[in-house]
């Protein structure tokens, strides 16, 4: 598929990274040469200097014959513009990052099709979300559910308490448990597990099941769910805005942010939150708005160190939860180890959002999730794919993937290796990084 | 010791070159069917070499078996220099074990000249050699012209990734490398895809002319790697056509082209020849030199008729720019100015991204743009100058490596030639032998009136040249890179 994006910012350049090794043709643009020479003598990928907003550089790009073409510059104005050339150019789909609640309502949608732009990606939004599912569902690390709930799959850390540790995937599977274990994150590593793996303490495993099992596992992890109302959040960043907005009479926030100015802003922007201006990074700061009485508590500053770190101090005061926005990827399967409870981050959000776009260009149904070094995908079954082929034992997977749950006329199930897939089915695949182009295979 | 050495995955570059060995001999069977086509007794030599390079190849692939298969940057260019030698190491074991065998140094120094489209030879005479071994030497030109990193990025996708995009840097030549298409090998298909075709031409248009097949294919290869190699002592002169030199001149300039741009102009992108600078520059200096060549042919030649006045000039001068190393015999007539025209051009090469060798076109552009902002600089010491290439601003940072590339090339030829004076040859000889192999034109001495080839040279002194060829080669840094500490050390 060839792929050109504009804007080799740090969602641009980590996508067009990511998608090089998924093996697509990409074209990165930029009107900035010192963030794309790195890019292109590092990477499989072209890049072009030019103005994203011109119709020349966009033509020299290749636009007219790419299947997708991503706006993710800084400015929506821009990505929209720019959305609009291509299309008009010839792109088949277009794709603009955009920094407004109100284009993402459907009253507007209209517009932003007569225009050019087919889909919108708002980063900040999904990281609100993404949040908002973590308060909810505070005892996991990642809740991912597709068709309303009927195949849910979960990551939970395991601490020893957990009542898995020191089993055998095989004897897991004997005792005839209502979940399949997809993967394993180990010391920064994710593995497809096998039936001769043994589960560690400290591992991070995820769980694909039904709703209805959901709660057995609960209790198999040594968890327990603990109701949430009150919540800090460090950094009134746009993170910070919309997750009020969206979540605003559920909890009671209270935001902290350094600079007056910001504050008084917030403060207009969002009545439903206590607004204090101070400095989080300050224990006393803390102390004076009671940080032991949280239920949770959210990083969002620019700075992801500044993010782990303070929420290893909440975490010291006694705050149950703790979610970071973390922002250098490299940085995410550290704080992960350093018992942060949930990590957000952007990029992430979004190159997942796009990667369901490759999967599948013409449907809206199928979800991805971009893990740092997973993914997690829904894909609709075409007729006569590869996958139908045979019960899943025969088919030869790769190692790097795994096939854990599917939904067959509205009902979830889980599949095993005797399961045959058939067309119409809609499966949640996990994969490893690098291999989703193999799916596309076995599925199309 | 090795402690202190940085962990470098060996192992899985072993492995790689393990693969590249094994497609070398998939080109040796070539040269072997040549011989025994004509019932050449040469065949064993190569039937041999085959097996060596196969199994030695297979050896490296199927039975180191890495820990890990990433590889950084070091892997990277320490891969690419290797594998040159590792592909002469094997394409010279023909030469050992011909009709007439020659020794392990002149025969590594003749294998490692023909991978770098060198074309310097140790041959006295090369009439007696066996039609394999003439082909084999034209096939390792037109493998190495294009580049052996190159080809493999366009036929196994093994190579396709990170690791592999730190070879096409270290082995395409020019200052920045430009793609044509997004990913890494469909640009080493595009651009491998034009040199197949214009070999393709190559052989048909002298097929055509009084060439026999067998040496329509061996020039085809020689002239579009910008290589030099002859099939004959008598060279170009065993003909004796215009038409043939005129097919010559018109491939030597192909091939001094940079690839990117014919590729462009075969997809119908007719505006960016228009557009390249870089290419008008190129065929402009070689009017102005063919235009004293010329003047220099027509005083110095008794006899005066288009063909020694003009063509052969522009033979020669083609010839000399793109590196290819042919030369016409009535050189020598024409006075020591043409010579040092001679120096110049071998110097300054053909366009960057082409087969040919030399310092390039672009970056003397680049040299002479940024010393004439200099010389403004000097009376408006606050204007803001920049380097413009093809339209585009070099940015500083481009512009202090080509200057540093250009010193450094200019210091190798002097330290080169300094080694070979010690070794007791003459300063003139060794400064124009050094400069020769390190641009790959492969010009003997003999175009300055003496008569010798590179057998007179001692055998130390073939070493240090094989070094310079494959420095000169894979443009100085890949290489250079070896010798400092801090490759090597954690």
């Amino acid at each position: 598929m060839k792929i050109v994006i504009a804007g080799a910012g740090e969602v641009g350049s980590h996508l067009a990274k990511l998608l090089s090794r998924e093996e697509q043709d990409i074209v990165l643009v930029d009107d900035d040469s010192s963030k794309l020479d790195a890019i292109s003598s590092n990477y499989n990928l072209m890049t072009f200097r030019g103005s994203p907003t011109s119709f020349d550089a966009l033509r020299n790009a290749g636009v007219e014959n790419c299947d997708l073409f991503i706006a993710v510059t800084p400015f929506e104005t821009r990505n929209v513009t720019s959305c609009a050339i291509a299309k008009s150019l010839g792109a088949k789909r277009t794709v603009a990052r955009i920094d407004n609640y109100e284009y993402m309502t459907n009253d507007n949608r209209d517009f932003f099709t007569r225009l050019g732009v087919n889909s919108l990606i708002y980063p900040e939004y999904l990281a609100a979300s993404e949040i908002v599912t973590a308060l909810e569902r505070n005892w996991v690390r990642h809740w991912f559910e597709i068709h309303d709930g009927e195949i849910i799959l979960v990551g939970v850390k395991l601490r020893d308490n957990a009542r898995l540790i020191g089993m055998q995937l095989k004897e897991l599977a004997a005792m005839q448990h209502n979940f399949h274990v997809s993967a394993i994150k180990r010391n920064h590593e994710t593995i497809i597990p096998r039936g001769d793996d043994y589960i560690k303490s400290n591992d991070i495993l995820y769980f694909t099941t039904r709703r209805d099992d959901v709660n057995e596992l609960l209790e198999l992890c040594g968890k327990r769910h603990r109701p949430i109302k009150k919540v800090m959040i460090m950094g009134g960043s746009r993170i910070a805005v919309r997750l009020v907005k969206m979540a605003g009479e559920r909890y009671r926030f209270k935001i902290i942010e350094i600079s007056r100015e910001r504050c008084l802003k917030l403060s207009e922007k969002v009545p439903d939150a206590d607004i204090v201006c101070g400095d989080a990074r300050d224990i006393d700061t803390l102390k004076e708005e009671r940080i032991s009485d949280m239920d949770a508590f959210i990083a969002l500053t620019d700075s992801s160190e500044t993010n782990i770190l303070s929420c290893l101090s909440a975490k010291e005061f006694g705050v149950p939860k703790t979610i970071a926005e973390v922002e250098n990827i490299q940085f995410i399967s550290e704080a992960e180890g350093l018992n942060i409870g949930t990590i957000v981050n952007k990029k992430l959000l979004a190159s997942s959002k796009i990667f369901q776009m490759l999967l599948d260009a013409d449907s809206s149904s199928s979800k991805c999730l971009a893990l740092a070094d997973a993914e997690v995908a829904e894909i609709e079954v075409k007729p006569k794919s590869k996958i139908t082929k045979a019960p899943v034992k025969d088919l030869n997977l790769s190692r790097s993937m795994t096939i854990a749950g599917l939904i067959r006329d509205g009902h979830g199930q889980l599949v095993t290796g005797n399961t045959t897939i058939q067309a119409g089915d809609h499966v949640l695949v996990f994969c490893l990084a690098g291999s989703i182009h193999k799916i596309e295979r076995l599925f199309n | 010791m090795f402690k202190r050495l940085t962990r470098l995955n060996i192992a899985m570059l072993l492995r790689v070159i393990g693969w590249l060995l094994m497609i070398e001999s998939a080109f040796l069977v070539v040269p072997l069917l040549t011989c025994l086509y004509y019932g050449e007794s040469d065949w064993e030599a190569f039937a041999i070499a085959l097996c060596i390079t196969a199994t030695v190849g297979v050896l490296m692939t199927f039975c180191i078996r890495p820990g890990r298969s990433d590889m950084g940057k070091r892997e990277g260019f320490l891969l690419t220099a290797s594998v040159w030698v590792f592909f002469s190491l094997c394409g010279m074991i023909p030469f050992m074990l011909g009709v007439s065998p020659i020794g392990f140094t002149d025969a590594f120094f003749e294998a490692i000249s023909a991978f770098t489209t060198t074309g310097a030879s140790t041959y006295v005479s090369v009439d007696n050699l066996s039609h394999g071994l003439k082909l084999w030497r034209c096939l390792m030109e037109w493998l190495g012209g294009m580049g052996i990193i190159l080809f493999t990025l366009a036929v196994i996708p093994m190579l396709n990734y990170s690791g592999g995009m730190q070879m096409f840097n270290a082995e395409v030549t020019g200052i920045t490398h430009e793609k044509l298409r997004p990913r890494v090998s469909q640009t080493a298909k595009g651009l491998w895809f034009v040199y197949f075709i214009l070999t393709g031409i190559l052989i048909v248009l002298l097929y055509m002319g009084p060439m026999s097949l067998f040496d329509s294919v061996c020039y085809a290869f020689s002239v579009m790697s910008t290589g030099g190699v002859s099939t004959s002592d008598a060279g170009i002169g065993a003909w004796d056509s215009l038409y043939i030199k005129i097919v010559f001149i018109v491939f030597m300039v192909l091939g001094g082209v940079n690839f990117g741009l014919i590729f462009k102009v075969g997809t119908g992108q007719f505006k960016a020849v228009r557009e390249n600078q870089v290419f008008r520059i190129f065929m402009g200096t070689i009017i102005v030199l063919v235009f004293m060549t010329s003047i220099a042919a027509y005083i110095g030649n008794p006899v005066h008729s288009i063909e020694t006045s003009v063509v052969d000039p522009l033979f020669q001068v083609v010839s000399m720019m793109t590196s290819t190393g042919f030369s016409v015999p009535e050189v020598n007539m024409w006075g020591d100015f043409v010579l040092l025209l001679v120096f110049l051009m071998m110097f300054m090469g053909g366009c960057a991204g082409s087969t040919s060798g030399g310092a390039k076109i672009d970056r003397i552009i680049v040299l002479i743009k940024h010393s004439r902002n200099e010389i403004y600089r000097c009376l408006h010491p606050n204007s803001i100058l920049n380097v413009r290439v093809n339209n585009k601003v070099a940015s500083p940072d481009t512009v202090s490596k080509v200057i540093a590339f250009l010193c450094l090339y200019v210091m190798i030829v002097l330290v080169a030639s300094g080694l070979l004076t010690i070794l007791g040859m003459p300063l003139g000889h060794s400064f124009f032998t050094s400069l020769s192999c390190i641009s790959n034109a492969g010009l003997g001495i003999n175009i300055m009136g003496v008569d010798a080839t590179f057998i007179g040279i001692p055998d130390v002194g073939k070493w240090i040249l094989s070094l310079v060829m494959l420095i000169g080669r894979l443009e100085l840094f890949t290489v250079l890179l070896l010798f400092t500490t801090d490759f090597w050390r954690k």
